[in-house]
């Protein structure tokens, strides 16, 4: 059971919708909890229960649950030994996770009790356990002030006082919170035009409370604004706080904590480092020297956040902290650490994106790609790329000297930097020669098109790479695709360029000039080659007949009819093409070649209609019927295979719409006929009673599926075209294993104006539990066109699960006893489910929900209700209104719809009928027995 | 300065992969949410994470010779900057995510977003971007070990403990710190009373003798192409790595290197975070401009508190006159044949006293060898048929000319071809030099015994080591086209 409730907690965190397709949120939720609470459960097992609550808070505790969830939690917490550090850490994870994703009010008490477990005194003397724990909740703490900015203002002082006395990973908690909590705190007075120098004196001195009243719930939290970070480079504001010149008491915190920062996990330092760029930032008053000291030290290390916290440093002060000569200095570090052999490649391709945005004390422009000034060709030339570096290496640093080179300007023809970046080129293309791997030669077509992108002025260059490519594809046509790649995207990105119609023409000539071997992918670059106007046709026509002509002699199956769709593709291109004229002839001797020759009958159909086509239509009918509907071409597929008209398809292909047209709402089920009385003879006895009712469940068929109402309607906005629907079909698709699979329902039309049809839904459980339906619709329009939408999925409740008892109304008290007796005889679970109710209410609640269930009167003391679920099973309900309040005695025969019928009476015995703050007032057992 | 998820991916060239460990961080994913705005695109559920990472790291599909998504040439964020196009239309792109590819392993994270998304901040905006790369690659120490071929049960091991150090670790996706390579240690609780606070990186104290070791590794990297139109190159680094069992708190140890007095300086020092002072003459040289001769030579002194784990001190770089060992390759096809000649010789600088020393000859995109009549003059040669390649073992010293040779004709007449390389084609081809030599170093930087200054109680024992070894030490055949390995001088 354990290793299992494990199991599913990491199939859980790994697919949480699947998952909850199968199991309702609540149930999962609450076998957690049922675990954390049982003491038998090894603490181990229940710290890897607490995964999914960690990853998943708002999945499990989504609606309204995480109050209760956290108490839950925290009362774990309270009873679990000191010496189990590791779940009472996880827990205090679980439990911050749970609170920051449903803003609960519970937060103040968890704050509390943190605050708590950091202040304990009694473990300094170095307890590992509790020490353990107490690293945590300071991680704790940051985490609530990071997602509430303001949550621990008032506390400030206690922070700093803690701070000292703290040491090793509790100090360096200490240390973030504490920054942490100055920033926000501060970054609250900039938004406040009349705080000054006094708010901040009190923020730091003993009297917190008259900087201002602090937001101290969770749910209060202000807006997405504090959270983000107010160093943004020379080009961000920075809110700032004015204080006049005296800020001696922020200045001395700023450097003590720059003191101790060398006592942090250079990760940690780097993070207090822009936490107090971002607190000097904003102070105008504190001079940003006081980083000074720590300068030498940072832009030596080879710790990579360190460095790029002092970047950072940097973008925030410019040229108040760091002179011409350091900035220089700092560039060069940077140039330094991008090549430098001893960091892994990762670190030095960082290193480069931090040398393309290096912020400047000057810097002339703030362009996506404007480079440092200072970046000159000679310092740039330690990067320059080699064919040794890998493939990302290489890409990020030719974009980098590209940049550098393109900045030479006009006399780039001459440049030697971009010989040199164009030998490169050449010398990548001689390895794809050689035959390189995919890596490599994904690469190298990456490196062209950043040349392409760069340098398109260098004629000379542009022209040779278009031929060496053109003679690399003559020895590789497996290149083809990649080379139509580079086309396209030369030809996206710069349209006004024509080096890809020249790529393009030079492929053409080396195809038709080509061995005869290799048609598909001649075939493919010359369909592309179709694509272009400007570029003659014939050579590709001649090419087309002599594949047809050799292929209609050779007898080969299969390929024939690729090789023959293949060319069929490229006469369709040729067909729209813009000097059809010219092409009239050969084309239409190729295409009636193929239909009187080929191998292949469907080929020659296709041919035969091309045919038809070409020498029928006029130029503008053959382009409208071959376009028409172009920007559908796309969604079809087998049909593209054919390189059909896709005028003609059109009519016969499924579309998808793209917005929502169709919605299902459950409807009140139509009047049930009376029921016949005429049987109610009064049973004998309880024995007889329920044998009576069981005889019924010989024949297979009985009470075995029950039905639900539910009205189809438009969605409220209408998308135009499909306010008036025929043939609606409406598919339903089960997430689960608990129901048989349903059948189609059909409505013959749907108009928007018309009231909406009601369906009738026959469900056949297997289990009767909740479920969710994926639901599609297919249907027509006006215009005669198929579509297919998903619907909304449809959600079968529980409470829509429960019929009444398939048995005469006066049978029904026996039928209750006897199973009562039997389920709490040990043939079923008993539990119990308590709160406190008003009388009023509880007779509101019955009148509202138990209705169509009692088997009792209503005035008696005790209330009966007996609930069916289809197929066979019972859920049984003794109502007993006690003092301080109502117990509900719950029997059933079928274990798994307990957690269902708790979450259920939970509902609505809260909605509408108690006052939400008896919540807490609910408590449940359950007793199995067998 | 924090995560919204992590991913550990294993997988065998892009095939059988499978998400081994993922971690989402829900409170980053609720800020994440708040910031973003109406920019907001949630992280999918794992299945979908690892497809999309393979093709953006060009794994997927590699049996497909071109696939549209993976292979476009368009110019996109490049590894290990990746952006995940969550959706067909690519409209919703999840970005920064942060991946490091290593042997079998995929480790991947998303780091928070903390400024404005729109537009796109750069890369160097973000710290979480640093933090991250940091990050992984401590998780990839931790995974893996120092090598990068872990074995299957160690890994699954390590992975199995993951939970618990990052509940260490990283508890709500802000990390505190990277694992710790070695068994998982439970913090122990800092040792109270004193004035000095026990640093956060320091996980415990050491007790009983004292002892500093200070081990310096020089490396030397060279293109040698026998061509007078080309200029051959060289390059030297060195790494200073210590251990330092000291007792104490806050011990202070100074590691002081030192040149001989007519040496190059050392240049680009980066040194490890618990140096605690740096005078700024040490960090003057650099690789990225003209040499000054008259620049700082030393001493370098590294005042520090050492952690308690074996560390990194610093790492350098330097400018020798030449390299130690120069090499000519000469190759000639006859008739089916090809005529090899080599030379190796060691500079009279360098000591002739080597731990190994080796030379591989290997030829690529030819047929498999058949005769082989190659002399050596001295050392030993190995036929490796099968893998078409020559090894020249030299052993532990050259002859006292300091020169050796090699020489002799070579057929390639095999039925089948043997191993292929897209960088050498035709006469393209090379000799790797593979050599150690103990106890020196080529720039000279030595770290003296009696310079190591421990500031405690007890007098330390103290170890100091240095070697020289090679690393992609080419020497190309002269008589064919090289690749060019570095820029000429661009002004």
């Amino acid at each position: 059971m354990e290793s299992d409730l494990v199991q599913r907690s990491s199939l859980f965190c790994s697919r949480p919708s699947s998952f909850l397709c199968e199991t309702s949120a609540d149930l999962f939720l609450s076998e957690l909890l049922n675990e954390l609470r049982d003491d038998r459960v090894s603490p181990a097992v229940k710290v890897l229960l607490l995964t999914p609550l960690i990853e998943h808070p708002s999945l499990l505790c989504g609606c309204g649950g995480e109050g209760e969830t956290s108490l839950e939690l925290m009362s774990v917490f309270s009873q679990c030994p000191p010496k189990w550090f590791q779940l009472r850490s996880q827990l205090l994870v679980a439990l911050t996770s749970v609170l920051v994703c449903s803003s609960s009010r519970a937060s103040q008490d968890f704050v509390e009790l943190l605050l708590g477990v950091v202040q304990d005194p009694g473990d300094l003397s170095g307890d590992q356990g509790v020490y353990c724990v107490r690293v945590t909740a300071w991680e704790c703490l940051r985490e609530l002030e990071s997602c509430c900015p303001g949550l621990l203002t008032q506390h400030l002082e206690l922070l700093a006082g803690l701070r000292q006395r703290e040491s090793g990973r509790g100090h360096q908690g200490a240390v973030l919170l504490f920054a942490l909590t100055l920033r926000n705190a501060v970054y609250h007075l900039t938004q406040d035009p009349h705080a000054g120098a006094e708010n901040l004196r009190a923020l730091l001195g003993a009297n917190t409370s008259v900087a201002w009243e602090a937001d101290q719930d969770l749910r209060t939290c202000s807006g997405s604004d504090a959270l983000h970070s107010v160093v943004r480079g020379p080009m961000g504001s920075v809110p700032t706080l004015q204080t006049g010149p005296d800020c001696k008491e922020l200045r001395g915190v700023v450097s003590s904590l720059l003191e101790e920062s060398y006592l942090l996990t250079p990760l940690s330092q780097a993070a207090l480092l822009h936490r107090l760029t971002e607190l000097v930032a904003m102070v105008t008053a504190v001079s940003p020297a006081l980083f000074r000291a720590q300068l030498l030290r940072l832009m030596g290390t080879f710790e990579v956040s360190l460095l790029h916290s002092t970047l950072l440093l940097k973008a925030a002060f410019t040229d108040s902290l760091f002179s011409a000569e350091d900035e220089l200095f700092f560039l060069r570090r940077l140039l330094v650490l991008s090549q430098h052999p001893l960091l892994s490649s990762a670190h030095k391709l960082f290193y480069i994106h931090c040398v393309l945005r290096f912020p400047e004390n000057r810097p002339i422009s703030f362009s996506d790609d404007g480079l440092p000034v200072l970046l000159t060709p000679q310092l740039a030339s330690v990067l320059v790329p080699t064919v040794f570096n890998d493939g990302s290496t290489l890409l990020h640093r030719l974009h980098l000297l590209s940049l550098v080179h393109l900045e030479e300007g006009e006399d780039s023809e001459e440049s030697q930097g971009v010989a040199f970046l164009y030998q490169l080129l050449t010398a990548l293309l001689h390895m794809v020669e050689s035959g390189a791997t995919t890596d490599l030669t994904v690469t190298f077509f990456r490196a062209c098109f950043l040349f392409l992108l760069h340098f398109l002025s260098v004629e000379r260059c542009l022209a040779n790479l278009m031929q060496r490519l053109a003679q690399l594809y003559l020895r590789h046509a497996h290149l083809a695709q990649h080379l139509i790649n580079l086309v396209d995207r030369v030809q996206d990105r710069l349209p006004e360029s024509d080096w890809g119609i020249g790529l393009l023409t030079a492929l053409q000539e080396v195809i038709v000039q080509a061995p005869p071997t290799q048609f598909s992918s001649h075939l493919k670059v010359l369909s592309r080659v179709a694509e272009e106007e400007v570029i003659p046709q014939q050579k590709t026509l001649h090419f087309l007949f002599n594949v047809v002509r050799s292929a209609s002699s050779s007898a080969c199956g299969r390929d024939n009819w690729r090789l023959g769709n293949e060319v069929l593709v490229v006469c369709r291109r040729l067909l729209v093409h813009g000097h059809l004229d010219r092409l009239l002839v050969p084309l239409g001797d190729i295409l009636h070649h193929m239909t009187c020759h080929y191998g292949d009958t469907d080929i020659r159909d296709h041919a035969r209609l091309y045919h038809a086509l070409l020498t029928t239509l006029s130029r503008d009918k053959l382009a409208g019927v071959l376009t028409e509907g172009g920007t559908h071409v796309k969604k079809q597929t087998l049909c593209c295979l054919m390189a059909e008209s896709e005028g003609l398809t059109r009519a016969l292909t499924v579309h998808q719409v793209e917005g929502p047209v169709l919605r299902l709402t459950a409807a009140t089920p139509p009047p049930q006929e009376s029921e016949d009385q005429s049987e109610g003879e009064v049973a004998a006895d309880v024995l007889t009673a329920l044998q009576t009712y069981r005889a019924q469940f010989s024949d297979p068929s009985f009470s075995s599926s029950f039905p639900l109402t539910f009205r189809l309607l438009h969605v409220a906005t209408p998308t135009p075209g499909f306010d008036r629907l025929y043939s609606v079909r409406l598919h339903f698709r089960l997430t689960d294993r608990h129901y048989e699979s349903l059948s189609d329902v059909s409505v013959p039309c749907l108009f928007r104006e018309r009231p909406p049809p009601t369906l009738t839904l026959t469900l056949k459980p297997r289990h009767a539990l909740p479920t969710t339906l994926y639901v599609s619709a297919l249907f027509s329009t006006e215009d005669g066109l198929t579509w297919l939408r998903p619907l909304p999925d449809l959600h079968i409740t529980f409470r829509q699960t429960l019929l009444p008892v398939p048995v005469p109304p006066a049978l029904r008290l026996q039928v209750w006893e006897g199973l009562w007796e039997e389920f709490e005889g040990g043939g079923g679970m008993v539990s119990l489910f308590c709160c406190q109710l008003e009388e009023a209410c509880l007779q509101a609640l019955i009148q509202e929900h138990f209705l169509p269930f009692l088997v009792s009167e209503v005035s008696q003391q005790e209330v009966k209700v007996l609930h069916f679920l289809s197929p066979r099973s019972h859920v049984l309900l003794k109502l007993h209104p006690q003092e301080d309040a109502v117990h509900f005695h719950i029997a059933t025969d079928t274990a798994q719809l307990l957690p269902y019928v708790n979450a259920y009476l939970r509902t609505i015995t809260s909605r509408g009928h108690t006052p939400s703050s008896q919540d807490h007032a609910h408590s449940s057992q359950d007793h199995a027995h067998s | 300065m924090t995560f919204r998820a992590l991913w550990i991916i294993s997988h065998d060239k892009g095939r059988n992969a499978t998400t081994r460990f993922s971690r989402r961080f829900s409170t980053v994913e609720h800020r994440a949410k708040r910031m973003a705005g109406s920019s907001y695109v949630a992280v999918p559920e794992d299945s979908v994470v690892l497809q999309l990472l393979l093709i953006e790291l060009g794994l997927s599909d590699p049996d497909k010779p071109y696939v549209a998504l993976r292979d476009d040439c368009l110019n996109r964020p490049r590894p290990p900057f990746l952006e995940l196009r969550v959706d067909a239309s690519g409209k919703e792109l999840l970005w920064p995510v942060l991946a490091l590819l290593q042997g079998p392993l995929i480790l991947a994270c998303l780091p928070l977003v903390d400024v404005p998304p729109e537009p796109r901040p750069p890369l160097a905006t973000l710290l979480s971007v640093s933090q991250g790369l940091t990050f992984l690659a401590g998780l990839q120490t931790f995974l893996l070990g120092s090598g990068s071929k872990p074995d299957g049960e160690g890994l699954a091991s390590r992975l199995g403990m993951l939970p618990s150090v990052l509940l260490q670790v990283c508890p709500l996706g802000t990390p505190l710190d990277v694992p710790l390579p070695g068994p998982p240690a439970t913090p122990t609780a800092p040792a109270s009373g004193g004035i000095q606070k026990q640093p956060a990186w320091k996980t415990g104290l050491h007790r009983g003798r004292a002892t500093v070791s200070v081990a310096l590794l020089e490396t030397v990297r060279s293109m040698q192409y026998g061509n007078r139109s080309r200029q051959d190159l060289w390059d030297v680094y060195g790494r200073v790595t210590c251990k330092c069992e000291v007792e104490g708190v806050l011990p202070n140890v100074t590691v002081t290197l030192s040149l001989p007095p007519n040496g190059s300086p050392l240049q680009d020092i980066l040194v490890h975070p618990c140096v605690t002072s740096l005078d700024s003459s040490v960090l003057t040289a650099s690789s990225v401009e003209n040499c000054d001769s008259s620049a700082f030579s030393g001493p370098y002194k590294f005042p520090f508190s050492p952690p308690i784990e074996p560390f990194r001190l610093c790492c350098y770089t330097s400018q020798v006159p030449v390299p130690p060992i120069l090499g000519l390759y000469q190759l000639k096809e006859e008739e089916n044949q090809l005529h090899v000649t080599a030379t190796l010789k060691l500079h009279e600088s360098v000591k002739n006293s080597f731990d190994y020393c080796e030379a591989h000859l290997p030829f690529f995109n030819r047929n498999l060898m058949g005769g082989v009549d190659v002399k050596v003059s001295s050392g030993q040669l190995d036929v490796s048929k099968e893998k078409n390649r020559l090894v020249w073992t030299l052993g532990q010293k050259f002859p006292k000319s300091r020169e050796c040779t090699l020489e002799g004709r070579i057929s390639f007449t095999g039925q089948t071809s043997g191993p292929s390389d897209p960088l050498c084609a035709n006469l393209t081809a090379y000799i790797k030099l593979y050599f150690k030599v103990p106890d020196m170093t080529l720039s000279g930087c030595c770290v003296d015994q009696h310079s190591v200054q421990v500031y405690s109680s007890a007098k330390p024992r103290i170890v100091t080591t240095r070697e020289l070894q090679s690393k992609e030490y080419f020497i190309w055949n002269s008589t064919g086209s090289a690749p060019v390995s570095s820029a000429p001088m661009m002004m």
